[in-house]
């Protein structure tokens, strides 16, 4: 079976940004264009993305500048599973959390999910992915989707 | 037997897709780490989860949304929702694990 990273470069859900004085809600918009282009997810999906957010606060994005931004199952402009890839130059700006720490992200993982198994599958291999910071190094590094390919070859994720 | 043999474990986050599935999947592996047999673990969003509480022994989120969980007690707050090790940290203090 391929990996997460085979199947974004596969099915070419992916972008890279320069980021710069673009403000989160851009971003996410941004990292849903390649899941828009095949037919994954809606035009207008972001829309609910980015009302989860507002109305939660930046809890979609984790340590090492990684954001997983995500709305709930079977949201509406969700047709398929998949998972938005996308690298910014620049740190992207969400928000403060309840420590008064700034949240920022350059790694975007947007997810759509329709079938349960599959998003199941997806979510423990980004799991497995966020931990493991040589990856998500050279991950943020990516200009092109070879880069992504090369940076799994270089940093595999243990099989669990 | 181990303390939380048995025992009922629910992680929430606001869309009870993303995150508390990350969660779960982090206290599923602190618990086979420690050869810990919960009867049951699963994930939901904060909006059910406020009420489905109750009828847990165990509730984790992440701590955005201590407000919602206020007067819960059995509740346990995690910065990083998907840090086993950080489940570990606190089930420790908790004094939950043997």
């Amino acid at each position: 079976m391929p990996s997460v990273l085979q199947t974004i470069v596969e099915k070419k859900h992916y972008k890279f940004i320069d980021g710069k004085g673009i403000t989160w809600q851009e971003a996410v918009k941004l990292s849903t264009e390649s899941l828009v282009a095949d037919g994954t997810v809606a035009p207008d999906f972001y829309e609910q993305i980015n009302a989860c957010i507002e109305k939660y606060g930046p809890y979609v994005v984790f340590d090492h500048n990684i954001a997983m931004p995500h709305t709930q199952e079977n949201a509406t402009g969700a047709y398929k599973t998949g998972i938005g890839f996308m690298v910014s130059k620049n740190l992207i700006y969400f928000g403060d959390d309840e420590d008064g720490e700034r949240k920022e992200a350059n790694l975007f993982f947007t997810l759509s999910s329709t079938n349960p198994e599959e998003h199941m599958s997806n979510i423990q291999q980004l799991a497995q992915i966020f931990m493991n910071d040589d990856l998500i190094d050279a991950l943020a590094k990516a200009e092109t989707p070879e880069d992504i390919l090369e940076a799994e070859k270089n940093f595999p994720c243990e099989e669990e | 037997m181990a303390k939380l043999d048995g025992k009922k474990i629910l992680a929430c986050c606001a869309n009870g897709a993303g995150s508390s599935l990350m969660m779960e999947n982090a206290i599923k592996k602190v618990m086979t780490r420690n050869g810990i047999k919960p009867a049951e673990i699963r994930h939901c969003p904060v909006s059910e989860g406020k009420t489905a509480a109750r009828n847990y022994d165990l509730v984790f989120c992440a701590r955005t949304f201590a407000k919602t969980f206020e007067g819960v007690d059995n509740l346990i707050l995690l910065k990083n929702v998907m840090s086993d090790k950080e489940i570990e940290a606190a089930l420790k203090e908790a004094d939950l694990l043997d």
